[in-house]
């Protein structure tokens, strides 16, 4: 019986060996790893699924119907809300995280693969960048007075001077919330599946003792049980999180971009 | 990881300038063409609906013509009719005036007879009692008295 190692599955290998490049003096490892490939896959299959899927045809069929729900998931019920009349130029931003993210999730989720967003440091480069993106934004849009995003409105001078650093450290733990959100629930959650299904067959193998041991194949049961509950909760954790993730970027987004008329 | 940030910004072009643009635009479109099917539905209602009033207006209108020429019919005739009428009385009136003027001289003339007559009938009584003819002048003034 193979040792139960829950972390294995996390476990990054080169796939194809490239020397790394340098820039400047930064040593840059640009091997294929398995956690670029399943990237690739996954952007490769959004690629697909939008090129076939967006015909422009005026009657949608069943992919180009799943497209547009997908658009005004994302338009109607991100952007749109959340930033405003002035969300529509973030629309590909947000539409370009939550379809990464989310196909990234469920792709992990099938046997055999690996889970992309179980990585901190993909969560993190995603997280970082986003946050940059807000910064950049904030300040080509208000210029110095993206500053007054850490000045509440509407406060006395005083309590102000205590809620500038409050407001400065929540605006600056955004990147690690955001990147340890994902990467904790992805990680959490197949964790605790391959746990359950070690019991499956440990419990199973047990149970073969006979007599008391026999018992086992309960608690096996239960936690095949358990991995198939888990597994549709997974699923669900998988879009939420791309969801949650997009959301935020669009909270975050908006408090830059609607900083002059309140928010 | 370069490999995340590079995937992502061709990921992000890939959406901004195909994905996004051809869904979106493709719903533009369909929701363009909704609401000009329904305008053009819209202004067809609009003008069956002038048609719908310009023909009962016609229909009132002509209804209208055709009472007003029964009621002039109607007139037109009762007024004949009175006419004719009038006519018809004036010609009897005429006729019965005449009958009378008529009657009235025959009257007149048979009580002319009458003083004849009775003046005859005195005489003759008048002889056959006394046996003696009484003048005529003496009867006739008898008569004229008695009158």
């Amino acid at each position: 019986m193979a040792a139960i190692e829950p972390m294995n599955q996390f476990m990054i290998h080169k796939i194809v060996d490239l020397p790394p490049v340098h820039v400047g003096g930064l040593a840059l490892d640009l091997s294929i790893t398995n956690s670029v490939l399943y990237m690739l896959i996954a952007s490769g299959l959004i690629t697909i699924f939008f090129l076939t899927a967006a015909r422009g045809a005026i009657v949608p069929g069943r992919m180009q119907a799943m497209a547009e729900t997908l658009y005004d998931l994302v338009d109607k019920g991100l952007t749109g809300p959340m930033i405003g009349d002035r969300g529509r130029p973030f629309l590909p931003f947000v539409f370009t995280l939550f379809s990464l993210i989310a196909v990234m999730n469920i792709i992990g989720l099938f046997p055999m693969t690996f889970t992309v967003t179980s990585q901190l440091a993909v969560t993190a480069v995603l997280a970082v960048m986003t946050f940059l993106t807000v910064v950049v934004i904030g300040f080509l849009r208000n210029g110095l007075g993206f500053f007054k995003l850490f000045v509440p409105g509407g406060v006395h001078w005083s309590m102000a001077l205590f809620l500038a650093p409050i407001e400065f450290i929540s605006f600056m733990v955004r990147p690690v919330t955001l990147a340890m959100r994902l990467f904790g629930n992805m990680i959490g959650g197949h964790v605790v599946m391959y746990m359950f299904a070690s019991f499956v067959i440990g419990l199973g193998a047990f149970a073969l003792h006979g007599g008391l041991a026999s018992l086992g194949f309960v608690g096996s049961a239960l936690s095949l049980g358990m991995v198939v509950a888990l597994m549709a909760l997974e699923f669900i954790v998988a879009f939420l999180q791309a969801f949650v993730f997009a959301a935020l970027t669009c909270t975050y987004l908006s408090d830059v971009v609607n900083l002059d008329h309140g928010h | 990881m370069v490999w995340m940030l590079a995937i992502f910004l061709v990921m992000f072009i890939l959406f901004a300038k195909v994905f996004v643009p051809k869904v979106g635009g493709t719903m533009a479109d369909r929701e363009d063409r909704i609401s000009g099917d329904i305008g053009a539905a819209r202004q067809l209602k609009e003008e069956a609906d002038a048609q719908a009033r310009a023909a009962a207006a016609d229909t009132a209108q002509a209804r209208a013509a055709a009472q007003k020429l029964a009621l002039d019919a109607k007139a037109k005739a009762h007024a004949e009719a009175a006419q004719r009428e009038a006519l018809e009385e004036a010609k009897l009136a005429e006729t019965l005036a005449k009958a009378e003027t008529q009657i009235l001289a025959t009257r007149d003339q048979a009580m002319t007879h009458v003083r004849d007559i009775a003046a005859d009938t005195a005489a003759t009584i008048i002889e056959k009692l006394t046996g003696a003819a009484a003048s005529g002048d003496e009867i006739s003034a008898a008569v004229a008295a008695q009158a």
